[in-house]
Order: structure tokens, then C-alpha cells, then sequence
């Protein structure tokens, strides 16, 4: 996550000090009134009886506000409770100044209007970026997008409401008061209170409608390949979902491929390994900036301030690469899209485990009764754990054609391994045995389960039967012996 | 925090002054009682409120309090001239104990007037009973107050 970004912001303060003599690196956002007071002193824009004159009329609105917050019952209040206060009536006259985009003005206005005014200006102003906030929000709302991420769907469907329900803006206004725990990919800070949440979902709504034009399925498969890479679950980890969208985007566009294609093949990594390996920070960096105007040409329909957000998110994607490409583990940072190596549906070869014949005729008969392929597969999933149940299940001819192949799909490679072991079990025999060869070699089988099988392992990468293959040195096939 | 002792220090000797005018013209009232400030008796009267103030960590803007106070209590049968600024230095470090201990959720006025009720009740003019049966009022409103916040936390629930 980047956090030096201020954007509009910096750009502003940046302009704002070419305008006056007054220094920028003094003037803090945070505490912009202070700093005025001290700027306005150093540079004889004000004297201590400006300054005395202002320090008091604060102490007046203090006073005004305990009583305010006391509802008139108790002129006095703890420390802590002096200090929200006096902080909460601050934030709302920095609000007010700051807005001005000029400091010199800013000075002028503090030494000819009195705190108790600008204290209401700010607090209108306070009030209206609460409201913007509030519609902000609801955008941010209807654009979510649909991935299982708990920290993402935590901080809109929980945190966020929080904010917007208890935030104070008399009493309180500097607190954010909301656990906001979704990292964002450029975040500032050293903002608080509704200037922070605003910002916050500007750039939510930036990175979800850059999100949005990929495929659900897509991005749920990028996910998954970041969790098997990181060896997480990535449903309750703290990670940026349009950093890795974006990412391999610029990745895709980079290795000759399409931006909407963010599913890396092997080909493409190792193209783009060649190209990062002993390539130097700048030459990364002249590809990144490259790849992102291509990827602007491929997608010309961005939010505005879309091109910004990403140069500041490749700050530090340019730094990860080299890291990464010098300690040759790139494939941390540009992932590969392969099938899952062990699918959860995992079956098991103890006999213990079947199901009673009463109970595998009852579920055989819902599958023959079920509509859909994917109904019959989910039945299968939920129910069979047994391999001796699944061999039951596939002898019986209760699935047909393509329904055989959505079952396989579902299987992860020691389960196919298991069926291979049956299926080409004198092919098989033998150390040396390939068996991509033995695959491609098999014509046809005795049963209708087993040629679809075969068809459905022809179609699947060298990768893939590689793993199975490894499976299959592996497994321990002495209850398989009566097959 | 900088600011808040900034800020302070701008306390003009002028507030202090005005503070000053408002306790003495107070003596009209209380003399009726018998009771009144001389300049020198505010003076150390506001010295200990300012310490009690800053020893409990609380932060009292204007007087409101203190004339209140000074009101209330110069009513009462069991303070004379003789210990009147003494007592009512002792007051205020009651006051601001009871105002931490209650939590804040007593006004100033109906905690002066439980205060000024014990004192001249069941204390009998005594400041060291006033302090310990006020120990226990504090106790039991905590466990009130306690009890009325789980019972509407329940009902909210519902």
C-alpha cells in the first residue's frame, strides 16, 4: 500500500506555496490552523496580540462547546474529554481554512474574523463532506464486488455504516472512529475524521469500478492462485484486491497478451521472467509506464484520476519485481494460473468408510432424478467420500455424456490419480511408464465412466498429468487390490 | 497536549480579574448568611480549585461551579464566618472527586444539591462524613448506572 500520496491535495499545497511566501513544509494539513498562526507570526503576517487574540477566542468557543457537550448541566469536564472538544472545534476551522486554497487568505481571515464564526463555517463545511460522504458510500455499496473477501466486505457492510452513524461533527470530528481493516492500494493517512473515510471511498470506488470490468470468475481464480502461492486462505487475509487485478493486467499486457486477460499462462511468465531478470529499477520502471499507457488504449474507459492511482500504486510493484526477479522468485509476484493441485473433494480408500447399500440407492436415485449437471455434482460432492462409493456411483451409468466430465473436474489430481491406477492398470505397469504416453496411447475402454475419462485427461495440460503421474508413484494401492 | 496548554496560558489576567468582581459581588447574597470573601479568601479559594482541578484531571473554564457552590452552601446552618473560605476549599475537592467518581452524569447543580443535603443531614456539618458518605453514594450510582445500560444493551438486542 502506497501512503505518501496526498493527491489533490499535495497538488494543491504545492500550488498554494508558489503563490505566497509563506513556507509549504510548514503548513501541515493536520493541524493547519496552528501552522497558520505560526507561519502568519514568522512572516509578520501577524503579531502575538493576533495570536494571544486568537489562542483566547478558542478558549471562549471551548467554554461554549463544554457547555454544549455538557447539554448546560456541568461547566466542567475531564481532560481528555477538554481535549476531544477543543480538537473536534480545530478540525472543523482547518476544515474551513484549508478549503480557501490559500494561506495568505487564510491568515488575513483569522486576524479579521472571529474563531466562533469561522468555527460554524467549518462546521457547514464538516457537515457537507459528511453528506458527500453519505452518497459516496451508497456508490461504493452498489458497486461491491462479489469475491469472498472478509476484510473487504467487513469495512463496506459493517465499518463504513459505523462511521457514518456515530461520526460527531460538533463534538468529535476528528476521530474516524471506524475499524476500517481492507488495505487500499494508495491510502493517506495522516487524514482523519470524515476527510480520511471520504478519501477512503473515492479511492474504493476508483479501485472496484477498475475491478469490475474482469470476470467474477476471473478474479476469484487470481485469488485462488494467491492463496496457493502465499500458502493462505486468502478469504481472511489483509491483501489489495486491484493491486494484483491491476498488476497482472500490466503483466498481460507486458507479455504480448490481452489487458483483460489476467489469468498468466506459463508461456506468458516465463516471457516476462526474461524480461525482468537483470533489467534494473529505471528499465522496469520505463516498462511498467509503458504497459500501463498500453493497457489505458486496450481500456479507455477509466474513471478519471484512474491513470494518477496507478503510476502511485507501480511505485512499489517496480521495487517488488527487482527484488523478486534478483532472488528468482518472481513467481510471488506474477502468478501463474494452474488448476488446483488437490481439489478440497478428497476421497478416501478405507473400506470403514462406504455408505450403507440403503443410503448409496437413495442418493444414486436423486442424482438419476436431479436436472442439472452441476446439481448431480454437488450432490456427489457433499455425500460421497468413499472412492469404493464413487466407483460404485460411476459402475452404476447414472451420469451421462458432459456430467461425467463436470464430476472429473471436480476431482483433485490423487483422486484422478487413483482412477488412472484403475483405469490403465496394466498400461501401468512398470517404472518407467509415461503417463502422458500411456493417455494419449489408449484408445478405448470397457465402460462408459472410463472413455470419458480418458477424453477428459487428453484435454488437461502436461502440467497437470505430471502432478497425477507423481500421484501415482505415490498412493499406496494395497485396498485397491480388488479392482 | 500542546495546544490545550497553550491555549491556557492565554488566560488573560483579565479573566482572572472578572472572576474576581463576580465572587465578590457574590457577598451580597451570602451576607444575609453571615457568611462573605474577602479578596484574599477568593484568591486562595480559587489557587485551591485550580490544584483540585488539575489533581483530578478535570478543566473548568468559568466559575459556574464555584459560585453555585458558594450559593448553596453559604445557606447552611453548620458553616461560620470563622471556617467559610476553608470549607468551601474543601468543597470543591469533594465536588470534583464526586463529579469523576459519578462519571460525568450528574449535572453540577443536582450534585451540589446531594452534596449540600448530606452535609446538612446525615454529615451534620461534618466535611470528613461528607466525604465518606459520598464515597458510597458514587459506589452505588456506578452499579445503577451499570445495570441500566445492560438492561437497555438487552433491550436493544430485542
Amino acid at each position: 500500500m502506497n501512503r505518501g500520496m496526498t493527491g489533490k491535495a499535495a497538488d494543491e499545497n504545492r500550488s498554494l506555496a508558489t503563490r505566497s511566501g509563506i513556507r509549504p513544509a510548514a503548513l501541515k494539513r493536520s493541524q493547519y490552523t496552528l501552522s497558520l498562526l505560526a507561519e502568519g507570526q514568522r512572516t509578520g503576517l501577524l503579531d502575538s496580540r493576533d495570536v494571544s487574540g486568537v489562542q483566547h477566542q478558542f478558549l471562549l468557543l471551548l467554554h461554549n462547546l463544554i457547555r454544549r457537550h455538557t447539554q448546560g448541566e456541568s461547566s466542567s469536564v475531564t481532560t481528555e474529554t477538554a481535549e476531544g472538544l477543543l480538537a473536534s472545534a480545530m478540525y472543523a476551522v482547518d476544515a474551513y481554512l484549508w478549503s480557501m486554497q490559500d494561506p495568505e487568505k487564510a491568515i488575513a481571515c483569522l486576524k479579521t474574523t472571529d474563531i466562533v464564526t469561522l468555527h460554524a463555517e467549518g462546521v457547514e463545511h464538516v457537515r457537507q463532506r459528511l453528506e458527500e460522504t453519505k452518497r459516496l458510500y451508497h456508490k461504493v455499496k452498489t458497486q461491491k464486488l462479489d469475491v469472498p473477501v472478509d476484510a473487504y466486505n467487513t469495512t463496506i457492510d459493517e465499518s463504513l455504516p459505523i462511521f457514518i452513524k456515530k461520526y460527531n461533527i460538533l463534538f468529535d470530528a476528528r476521530n474516524t472512529m471506524a475499524s476500517i481493516d481492507y488495505p487500499l492500494a494508495v491510502d493517506d493517512m495522516s487524514l482523519q475524521g470524515v476527510f480520511y473515510i471520504k478519501q477512503y471511498l473515492e479511492h474504493l470506488r476508483l479501485e472496484n469500478q477498475f475491478c469490475r470490468q474482469w470476470e467474477r470468475e476471473d478474479v476469484l481464480r487470481l485469488l485462488k492462485n494467491l492463496g496457493r502461492v502465499c500458502k493462505f486462505d486468502f478469504r481472511i487475509e489483509l491483501f489489495n484486491i486491484f493491486e494484483l487485478v491491476f498488476q497482472h493486467a500490466l503483466f498481460s499486457v507486458l507479455a504480448g497478451g490481452d489487458a483483460r486477460s489476467i489469468l498468466m499462462t506459463p508461456y506468458q511468465y516465463e516471457r516476462l521472467e526474461r524480461m525482468f531478470t537483470d533489467a534494473g529499477a529505471s528499465t522496469v520502471g520505463t516498462m511498467i509506464d509503458k504497459a500501463i499507457d498500453r493497457l489505458l488504449e486496450q481500456l479507455p474507459a477509466q474513471e478519471p484520476g484512474t491513470k494518477p492511482y496507478m503510476k502511485t500504486c507501480c511505485r512499489d510493484l517496480v521495487r517488488r519485481i527487482v527484488n523478486a526477479a534478483e532472488n528468482r522468485q518472481l513467481q510471488a509476484v506474477i502468478l501463474t494460473n494452474r488448476e488446483e493441485a488437490v481439489k478440497p473433494f478428497v476421497l478416501t480408500l478405507d473400506t470403514e468408510d462406504r455408505m450403507s447399500d440403503v443410503r448409496l440407492r437413495r442418493l444414486l436415485d436423486d442424482i438419476m432424478r436431479s436436472e442439472s449437471k452441476e446439481e448431480k455434482v454437488r450432490i456427489i460432492r457433499e455425500h460421497f467420500s468413499s472412492l469404493h462409493d464413487v466407483l460404485d456411483l460411476l459402475e452404476s451409468d447414472c451420469l451421462y455424456g458432459d456430467e461425467y466430465e463436470a464430476l472429473y473436474a471436480e476431482l483433485g489430481d490423487m483422486d484422478l490419480a487413483i482412477l488412472c491406477k484403475i483405469v490403465f492398470y496394466e498400461e501401468l505397469r512398470g517404472a518407467f511408464v509415461d503417463l502422458h504416453d500411456v493417455i494419449q496411447e489408449k484408445q478405448e475402454a470397457e465402460r462408459d465412466w472410463q472413455n470419458r475419462l480418458i477424453a477428459f485427461l487428453k484435454r488437461l495440460d502436461d502440467s497437470r498429468i505430471r502432478a497425477i503421474d507423481e500421484w501415482i508413484g505415490n498412493i499406496d494401492y494395497e485396498q485397491l487390490h480388488f479392482y | 497536549m500542546n495546544s490545550l496548554s497553550r491555549l491556557f496560558a492565554s488566560l488573560s489576567a483579565s479573566t482572572q480579574e472578572r472572576h474576581m468582581i463576580e465572587l465578590l459581588e457574590l457577598n451580597e447574597k451570602t451576607g444575609r448568611f453571615g457568611l462573605t470573601l474577602a479578596p484574599d479568601d477568593i484568591k486562595q479559594v480559587m489557587a485551591a480549585r485550580d490544584e483540585t482541578l488539575r489533581h483530578y484531571g478535570r478543566l473548568e473554564l468559568g466559575i459556574e461551579a464555584t459560585k453555585e457552590m458558594i450559593e448553596a452552601f453559604a445557606e447552611s446552618p453548620y458553616i461560620t464566618q470563622d471556617h467559610f473560605a476553608s470549607t468551601l476549599q474543601e468543597l470543591h475537592e469533594i465536588f470534583y472527586d464526586l463529579k469523576n467518581e459519578t462519571e460525568d452524569k450528574i449535572g453540577d447543580a443536582k450534585l451540589i444539591g446531594i452534596m449540600k443535603d448530606y452535609f446538612d443531614n446525615e454529615c451534620a456539618g461534618s466535611l470528613e462524613l461528607l466525604r465518606s458518605k459520598l464515597e458510597a453514594f458514587a459506589a452505588e450510582f456506578r452499579i445503577e448506572a451499570m445495570q441500566s445500560e445492560q438492561l437497555g444493551e438487552g433491550e436493544d438486542d430485542e
